[in-house]
């Protein structure tokens, strides 16, 4: 496996004291937040950023690491002390990478930092109930609306699984599903952690999605806009008539009740006209365009002030 | 490769957790949990039986956002509030002109 550099990733040395690490990671995970970095690769580089920080933060952890790196380089190959690795399941496709974060992670599980919850003391032995997993899956809006099947790989205690999972129909983005003992394998007999699964929706051009309400651009001629026109959509739950009020404006919305997505309480789905001009390429057009232009006495700037 | 069975999860909205269940969730003790929905930062019902205390999707996402910046900072927790709802303001601004065109 790779031997990860995390004083490289934090940019301390490798006598830095906690304070100084902390500060180093503190400033970086500011410089690469998510929601503030214009850097592509931000959110990978936070990942990293954690990684280090999880193990160089914690004085029993950083002193594990050090023991075992002494005098290697990032990305030289390395083979663990035998011992390190007894219980990994090496031959599982799990990445290098994963199984060397894996050999601090779950070091001191349980103690400090709140841990997972005792299971009390039953059989004579130390129970522990494993801690609960944290991931995300990402879906279609369209999964929303008829439910789905979806695959997700994680890792639970030092084994890499892969689950199976039904997206109830109805979801709406930031819900999350719990998977009861499907978390951490707990430990002296006690029961396994849940996993809970964040819903997070693929982004689409054509959809916006707030709780269960959707919004859609519809593009209508200008004719269809001004006159009122009866026109079909192709919407998530499948095309839908519509009618165009006349007097449209772009930017008008058009309710439909209950076609959002299909949640306890379904939302409503909004048609956001977008009024598309015809263009002008055409001797006809341009003829149709100049009497227009002739025959309406028509200020479109008259709002301000023209 | 066998037949993978198809996990059925239940949604946190349908069956809310308990004060304990937070709490283990996020990894802290229940009194972490307590003081917060008492200084109004995190949701929940907050009536006068903790055991019954429920929270949502919503809470959940929120308390773990509300930790990171804690612990990452050692942030006060009225900071980390403020922090967590400029965060989710700014990605809700995002989406918006996202949808408008402009990215």
């Amino acid at each position: 496996m790779e031997y990860k550099d995390y004083y490289q990733t934090l940019g301390v040395e490798r006598t830095a004291s906690a304070d100084d690490i902390k500060k180093a990671y503190r400033k970086l995970v500011r410089q690469y937040h998510p929601d503030v970095s214009k850097h592509k690769d931000a959110t990978e580089k936070t990942k990293e950023i954690n990684e280090a920080y999880e193990v160089l933060g914690d004085a029993e952890k950083r002193a594990a690491y050090d023991a075992l790196g002494q005098g290697r380089r990032h990305g030289q190959d390395f083979q663990p002390p035998p011992d390190w690795g007894q219980q990994y399941d090496f031959g599982g496709g799990a990445s290098a990478e994963d199984i060397f974060a894996d050999l601090f992670a779950h070091m001191g599980r349980g103690r400090g930092r709140g841990g997972a919850g005792m299971g009390g003391m039953g059989g004579g032995g130390f129970q522990m109930r494993g801690e609960d997993i944290h991931a995300a899956i990402s879906i279609d809006l369209r999964d929303a609306y008829q439910g789905a099947t979806r695959t997700i790989s994680l890792r639970a205690g030092q084994q890499e699984k892969t689950l199976s999972v039904n997206i109830p129909k109805g979801v709406t983005p930031g819900q999350q599903l719990r998977l009861a003992g499907q978390g951490h394998p707990g430990m002296g007999g006690g029961g396994p952690g849940d996993l809970f699964l964040e819903i997070q929706f693929n982004p689409d051009a054509r959809y916006r999605v707030e709780g269960a309400s959707v919004y859609q651009n519809v593009p209508v001629a200008p004719w269809e806009a001004a006159l009122g026109a009866s026109i079909s959509v192709p919407t998530p739950s499948g095309a839908v008539e519509v009618s165009v009020p006349p007097g449209s404006q772009s930017g008008r919305k058009l309710r439909l009740k209950g076609r959002g997505i299909p949640s306890s309480q379904p939302g409503d789905l909004y048609l956001i006209l977008d009024v598309v001009l015809p263009p002008a390429t055409s001797d006809r057009a341009r003829a149709l365009y100049e009497q227009m232009a002739r025959e309406l006495a028509f200020n479109p700037r008259e709002r301000i002030g023209a | 490769m066998h037949e993978m069975t198809i996990l059925s999860g239940v949604l946190v909205d349908d069956a809310a957790l308990t004060l304990e269940e937070l709490a283990r969730a996020c990894g802290v003790e229940p009194d972490w949990v307590v003081r917060r929905v008492h200084a109004g930062i995190l949701g929940g019902q907050a009536s006068v039986q903790l055991t019954a205390w429920r929270f949502r999707s919503g809470d959940l996402l929120r308390a773990r956002s509300l930790l990171r910046v804690e612990r990452d900072f050692d942030a006060n927790e009225d900071v980390a509030a403020l922090v967590v709802d400029l965060s989710d303001e700014v990605r809700r601004l995002r989406a918006r002109l996202h949808a408008l065109g402009f990215d």
